[in-house]
């Protein structure tokens, strides 16, 4: 039974230790430090900015408050048709 | 961020319009040929449904036998739409994300144009009766698959120069995910090809497909996911370490799960055993990301009335949690007992391959293309049809072929009954099945009827702006006016 599993327990045990290797990697580089502030990578300066019209008047404050005056959304803006 | 001075931002944008425009040829061409295939495998799919409760029908032409049919659906469906279409995704993601134009977008080019070779070699040879037999790897070894190699490793290679010339120290999780599916992936098609004998060819072959599901196609749309979401909604994932943690224990747990498959299989029970707790183990990272991706977009679920690509995405995260739970419990053994050999496995891929990867990569082109085309979608009405159609067709599929193969498996397991009975309590999910993937296929229609009027439209709109960088016009003393990201 045992040489049956010999090429998946290896290629497991190869995936493994390149993950770890990679995890050690991202730990010695920074990569899990500032988290809140690496969690806005995904925005252009503008994005928070920009008017949300599904957003109740509380959230809008809340977004006025936290990134400025807001900016109005453009035709289109969240991926639908004109 | 209100206050960053307008050089910056006016540097920012021209980063994100040069990563677009670097992009935008080889994106357009994986697209393009990612919706030819999809509609060759809904069709190829359809007639393979059909083929199950009219047996007859097709009998006249040995291509299109449920045999070879079925089989070019799946690899169509698999090779052809999802990971082209996450090709294009990942190729149009990560030169945002790392704020670096594509390197070698030619290189990336000639990898569709060597991917789609592949695929029409392999499945035409399926079609042709030409099958290595294994599951997820039926086209040919030797004539089709080293063209994906190749292909792959055209779209790999510009990923990774890209990211080694990234100008931002911090990875954001989506590459981390994407990144991560471009290194596995070529590792689990080169073994899973390996012409392993017995046993051992069954033990590689889930080893392999499996993972191709969780470490190639869950890992990319989960990417995509955490990019899309955030995006539109314009606030951040609500746990930047939950999003973390869901990414390093799918990529230490993930690759233990395939030997479920295999349960009553010829394999030393310590290894089902461990693919078993493996797979309950994948709990973490799925609640992980099931509990991020909801409270991100808690509070504003109107959102997903204004944006198609929100609704497909999250709907699509949702299917996600939905199938990795489903798939946690069918992985025990006293679950499996009933599902195996049924219909419920049939529902339980689509769950994943259709409710999540599709519905994701639908939500994420919905916002791409325009960018890349610089034009907006021309109708509204047909992104609607386009939504529910999808939805009211995989939610039939779902269900039917659900409740049948629950039927189905109880039946195998009363002894006293005949096998015939097994198959007769399948039938009613059957049709439904068909008529699910009419409905799903004129969805793709008319998906790809849209795709086509949104490239071939004559002019640009007198209002593109959010499509495309422009100039930033400065309104007054410190406003700024940016084009749409």
């Amino acid at each position: 039974m045992i040489p049956s599993s010999v090429a998946v327990v290896a290629m497991v045990l190869l995936l493994g230790a390149s993950a770890l290797a990679l995890f050690v990697w991202a730990w010695r580089r920074g990569q899990f430090d500032h988290l809140d502030e690496q969690s806005r990578a995904v925005f252009d300066a503008r994005d928070p900015r920009i008017e949300r019209p599904w957003e109740s008047e509380a959230q809008r404050r809340e977004r006025e408050r936290a990134h400025g005056p807001p900016l109005p959304a453009q035709p289109g803006e969240w991926g639908g048709a004109a | 961020m209100s206050a960053a001075p307008a050089d910056a931002r006016r540097e920012e944008i021209a980063i994100r319009a040069s990563a677009d425009a670097s992009s935008r040829a080889p994106v357009l061409v994986f697209f393009a040929t990612a919706v030819a295939w999809l509609l060759f495998g809904s069709l190829a799919g359809e007639l393979a449904s059909l083929a199950l409760h009219w047996p007859d029908l097709l009998g006249f032409a040995s291509f299109l036998t449920f045999g070879r049919i079925r089989t070019a659906h799946l690899n169509a469906m698999i090779y052809g739409w999802a990971s082209l279409a996450m090709c294009g995704v990942s190729l149009w993601m990560i030169p945002r994300l790392v704020h670096q134009q594509l390197s070698w977008p030619r290189l990336a080019m000639a990898g569709a144009a060597l991917w789609n070779v592949g695929l029409v070699i392999g499945i035409g040879g399926i079609l042709a009766g030409r099958n290595d037999g294994l599951e997820w790897l039926e086209m040919d070894r030797a004539l089709a698959d080293p063209w994906l190699v190749a292909g792959g490793a055209c779209v790999g290679i510009p990923l990774l120069a890209t990211l080694a010339r990234r100008t931002v120290d911090h990875l954001y999780v989506s590459v981390w995910y994407v990144i991560g599916a471009f290194l596995w992936f070529p590792v689990l098609f080169l073994v899973g090809n390996w012409p392993f004998g017995g046993v051992e060819s069954a033990a590689v072959n889930w080893f392999y497909a499996h993972n191709a599901l969780g470490l190639w196609l869950t890992a990319v749309n989960v990417g995509a996911a955490y990019y899309f979401i955030p995006k539109v909604l314009g606030r951040p994932v609500y746990s930047y370490q939950l999003s973390l943690l869901g990414f390093w224990t799918l990529a230490f747990f993930y690759a233990l799960n395939g030997m479920h498959h295999l349960i009553g299989g010829p394999l030393p029970t310590w290894m089902i055993t461990t693919s078993i707790v493996a797979s309950v183990l994948m709990i973490i990272p799925v609640v992980a990301v099931a509990v991020n991706h909801h409270m991100t977009v808690v509070g504003r679920f109107a959102a997903l009335r204004y944006s198609p690509t929100l609704r497909f995405v999250v709907i699509g995260a949702m299917a996600y949690t939905a199938v990795s739970l489903q798939g946690m419990f069918t992985a025990l053994r006293e679950v499996n007992r009933i599902t195996h050999f049924t219909q419920w496995t049939i529902a339980h891929s689509h769950v994943g391959v259709y409710g999540f990867v599709t519905f994701v990569l639908f939500g994420s082109m919905y916002y791409v293309l325009p960018r890349l085309a610089g034009r907006e979608w021309p109708s509204a009405r047909l992104i609607q049809w386009h939504f529910w159609l999808s939805l009211g067709g995989i939610g039939l599929y779902v269900v039917a072929l659900t409740v049948v193969g629950v039927l189905q498996g109880l039946v195998l397991l009363e002894p006293s009954a005949p096998f015939q009975r097994s198959v007769e309590v399948t039938i009613p999910g059957l049709y439904a099945r068909s008529l699910a993937g009419l409905v799903l296929g004129a969805g793709h229609l008319l998906f790809a009827l849209h795709c086509a009027a949104l490239l071939r439209a004559p002019a640009r709109r007198a209002m593109p702006a959010l499509l495309e960088a422009r100039p930033v016009v400065v309104r007054d003393a410190g406003a700024v006016q940016e084009p749409a990201s």
